[in-house]
């Protein structure tokens, strides 16, 4: 799980293009929208194809993003679970 | 008294027929044109669109176009909408070359792009489709294959664009520079943007249930459809009966989100609530909404509340025509003006397919087509993304008194004292016929030193034929969370307008106003790279996003929380020029008292090799660069103003007597201020029309300092502004053997575009 989150830091910020920050800034409890890393609809997108490409997992709902991208413990929990590659 | 503006004729092709008749029938009928793909080659069956029925070579083959012409879709289907308009409207030549044709689109040729992409980058097979791709060729075929118009445009905001199209047709008719204006849009469903809309995961996987609970999103559609709009008193004396009348309009930005709508609609109320303003109506006028109505969870949950907080309880009848075309993206704003007409004209209701669940906070729409009131008045929405959202409102030709031109006859008895056709006694705006505006702050970032006018003194001379923007640092403008998802193009234009509002202490413009000839190439090109090397999979949607012109824009108005009048031009070389010449309009009319015009272009690797084909970049001499400038223009003068603008006028393939009458009305210049490239053919033959045109005048060039680009123009006015202002003139804009300028108080600025577009405009202190 640790290298799990420790890869998943490094593809956000990577596919977010947050320049500014290293894995330690973030949070792994911290939300990722909002307060928090402050992101976006088109953040959530652009993780939803993240997953997608990653670890396989296809969301058909924009809307189940919200409960997924909680966090990153939440994240890398759900992608535990649901990965395909 | 206003004008009023008929519309005498129209043209519509979509998936519910190909001319008014089909459209109406299947309006009638209640039959959807939304089904499965059949034309469009991807691997994205899953989705059901409103697609035209021919096939590409079948609209060639209706329109007579040669084989082997260069043809894209989205011009083929602008030209059949065209024709029926003209036909309709019974538009001779001589009627066509005194009048305007305006066109949205922001596919433009993409539907070859991307079909030959890989051909572009590494053959010649298909080179022709190259100069076809952007918008403003598109809209050049559209007019070229009808006749000769006075001149053309082409407006880029999205899925608004035709809508906002008719809005400027308006203003150019309201300030009497045509008597005629033909507005429209047309836009083909491509591979590109159906992956693109698919990225933002808003595309249904069913047929699209606007208004519904259980909407999931829109279904793509794909046509064209044109207007043509007259002044009154030019239908009158050509005895052509209106169809309707164009009673107002209202443009507005959402300012809330590049692909998102806020949550209480608060453009779309705007827009919508200057329209009913415009035309001097209040809500319980409106007999009728066509709403945009896409389908997303999103926009109809907007545009609900927006129309609850115009309306209230006595909500007129809505409906979302999207039901039957499918979402035709630029062209639904002319589309859905044409089912309006046909509604006032047979007093129906289009209704709104495929509703039946009421959504909590929605509107409940139509779906009953016998009206319980005649319907006098309609209003039409389009909102596009970046927040680019505009609403038309259309009138029953009779409900206007004055209007009751008879059928075949050649006179109005009620009309005679309102109908002159003496020139533009309907200019309502600024007293004295004044018509000067100041350039209160110009600013660029180019390849020279950026927000910086060092060039005057020390210019940087390049001798490679391609050089990058030499870009400034961005944080003092743009924090980094900002920034993180923006293009070099976006940081480069967010921060010359900025600077330019700073300079001018003009915080909030009246109009923000973007000319851009490819938008930001950069993610288009990531985006099709994508297509062609990896396929429909995983596209991102944040190229798609910052692919559509209007991004640039809707980005200065997001990020000064403007609702101001928003719209971009993506017309070529004249793209600047087209957003000048809409601020120009509107500040004559009185309607804006300040606009901040951008002009935004970049020149990627990949696109500079593609223009070098065309022969449009790589000449000897000539240095292919970047722009990003910004003129704030105001109807009063500021003390840090630069200079005022005097006259300014666009013409498209003018014959010798119409240059020689535009030369005539410049008069006497101290310069004229050349848009000359380099030394090869092309130069010396626009340098000897100029000196033809203006003898004895000197000839003066700024591309040799600012080089060339899509948006060079405002460069030149940008240059020719501060050369005036600090009264010094740098040695490399002289031309040898075309003079140099004895005073610097007057200078026309210039643009000759391939021998067929030319603006003039001239600056003065």
């Amino acid at each position: 799980m640790e290298e799990l989150i420790s890869q998943l830091k490094e593809n956000i910020i990577e596919v977010l293009n947050l320049e500014e920050m290293s894995p330690n800034d973030i949070d792994n409890d911290a939300p990722l929208f909002g307060e928090g890393l402050g992101l976006d609809s088109i953040d959530a997108l652009e993780l939803i194809v993240m997953m997608e490409k990653e670890y396989g997992i296809k969301l058909k709902n924009p809307a189940e993003g919200k409960e997924i991208f909680k966090s990153i413990n939440v994240m890398a929990h759900y992608i535990d679970e649901h990965r395909t590659k | 008294m206003r004008e009023p503006i008929l519309i005498t004729g129209m043209g519509i092709v979509s998936a519910i027929g190909l001319n008014v008749a089909e459209t109406l029938a299947s309006l009638k009928a209640e039959r959807s044109g939304i089904g499965p793909l059949r034309h469009l080659k991807t691997t994205h069956h899953e989705f059901p669109v409103g697609e035209v029925q021919l096939t590409t070579d079948e609209m060639a083959e209706r329109l007579n176009i040669p084989v082997g012409q260069p043809r894209t879709r989205t011009a083929l289907m602008g030209m059949m909408a065209l024709d029926q308009a003209l036909n309709q409207a019974q538009l001779t030549t001589d009627d066509i070359a005194r009048a305007a044709l305006i066109s949205g689109t922001t596919v433009g040729g993409m539907d070859m792009s991307e079909q030959f992409y890989t051909d572009f980058l590494t053959n010649d097979s298909h080179n022709d489709y190259i100069s076809q791709h952007d918008c403003g060729a598109c809209t050049e075929s559209i007019a070229d294959h009808a006749g000769s118009f006075d001149s053309v445009a082409t407006l880029s905001t999205a899925c608004s664009s035709a809508a906002n199209a008719i809005i400027n047709g308006v203003n150019d008719l309201r300030c009497g520079r045509h008597e005629i204006a033909v507005v429209g849009g047309s836009e083909c469903i491509t591979k590109f943007h159906l992956n693109g809309f698919n990225s933002l995961m808003i595309l249904d996987h069913e047929t699209c249930r606007p208004f519904d609970e259980t909407r999931a999103g829109l279904n793509l559609g794909e046509g064209a459809a044109f207007l043509i709009l007259e002044t009154a008193s030019s239908a009158h004396r050509r005895g052509v009966k209106p169809l309707a009348v164009i009673e107002g309009y209202g443009n507005a930005c959402d300012a809330f989100h590049q692909t998102a709508s806020s949550p209480e609609g608060e453009g779309a109320f705007l827009a919508m609530k200057e329209a009913l303003t415009d035309a001097g109506l209040t809500p319980a006028d409106i007999d009728y909404v066509n709403a945009h109505g896409t389908g997303t969870p999103n926009n109809d949950s907007s545009e609900s509340h927006a129309m609850i907080r115009l309306f209230g309880d006595a909500m007129p009848p809505v409906s979302s025509t999207k039901s039957f075309t499918g979402h035709t993206t630029s062209a639904s704003g002319s589309i859905e003006a044409v089912i309006c007409l046909l509604a006032l004209q047979e007093q129906f209701l289009p209704v709104n397919l495929g509703w039946q669940n009421q959504m909590p906070d929605g509107i409940t729409p139509v779906i009953d087509q016998t009206p319980l009131h005649p319907l006098r008045h309609v209003l039409c929405n389009s909102f596009g993304f970046g927040g680019n959202d505009s609403s038309l409102v259309l009138g029953l030709a009779d409900s206007t008194p004055s209007l009751t031109v008879r059928e075949g006859a050649e006179c109005v008895e009620s009309a005679e004292n309102t109908l002159s056709t003496e020139s533009a006694p309907f200019i309502k705006g600024r007293a004295g016929g004044e018509s000067s505006v100041y350039l209160t702050a110009a600013t660029q970032i180019s390849i020279q030193e950026g927000l910086s006018e060092a060039w005057i003194e020390t210019p940087i001379i390049y001798d490679e034929p391609y050089v990058r923007s030499l870009d400034i640092n961005f944080k003092q403008w743009i924090s980094p969370a900002e920034s993180r998802r923006m293009g070099k193009l976006l940081k480069r234009a967010l921060a010359s307008s900025l600077s330019a509002m700073q300079k001018s202490g003009m915080e909030h413009p009246d109009a923000v106003i973007t000319g851009t000839g490819l938008g930001c190439i950069e993610n288009t090109e990531i985006l099709l790279t994508h297509l062609c090397e990896e396929g429909e999979e995983n596209c991102k949607p944040t190229p798609f996003m910052q692919s559509t012109h209007n991004t640039i824009s809707s980005l200065v108005s997001i990020n000064t929380h403007s609702h101001a009048y928003n719209a971009t031009y993506a017309h070529k070389e004249a793209s600047f020029d087209c957003a000048l010449e809409d601020a120009w309009r509107q500040m004559l009319l009185g309607r804006i008292r300040s606009a901040l015009i951008g002009g935004q272009d970049e020149m990627t690797p990949m696109y500079f090799g593609l223009l070098c084909k065309t022969g449009y970049l790589g000449n000897p001499g000539q240095v292919a660069g970047e722009a990003a400038v910004s003129v704030m223009l105001c109807t009063e003068p500021t003390p840090e103003a630069l200079c005022k603008m005097t006259y300014f006028k666009r013409c498209y393939r003018p014959t010798a007597e119409t240059l020689g009458t535009v030369a005539a009305e410049v008069g006497q210049v101290d310069a004229v201020m050349t848009s000359v490239s380099g030394t090869g053919a092309v130069t010396e033959s626009h340098l000897r029309e100029a000196a033809r045109l203006f003898p004895s005048t000197p000839l003066l060039q700024f591309k040799s300092i600012f080089g060339e680009s899509y948006s060079a123009y405002g460069l030149g006015i940008y240059a020719t502004a501060h050369v005036l202002h600090r009264q010094h003139l740098p040695e490399a804009m002289l031309i040898p053997s075309y003079g140099r300028p004895s005073s610097l108080r007057r200078i026309l600025v210039l643009n000759q575009i391939s021998g067929k577009d030319y603006t003039f405009a001239i600056l003065e202190i």
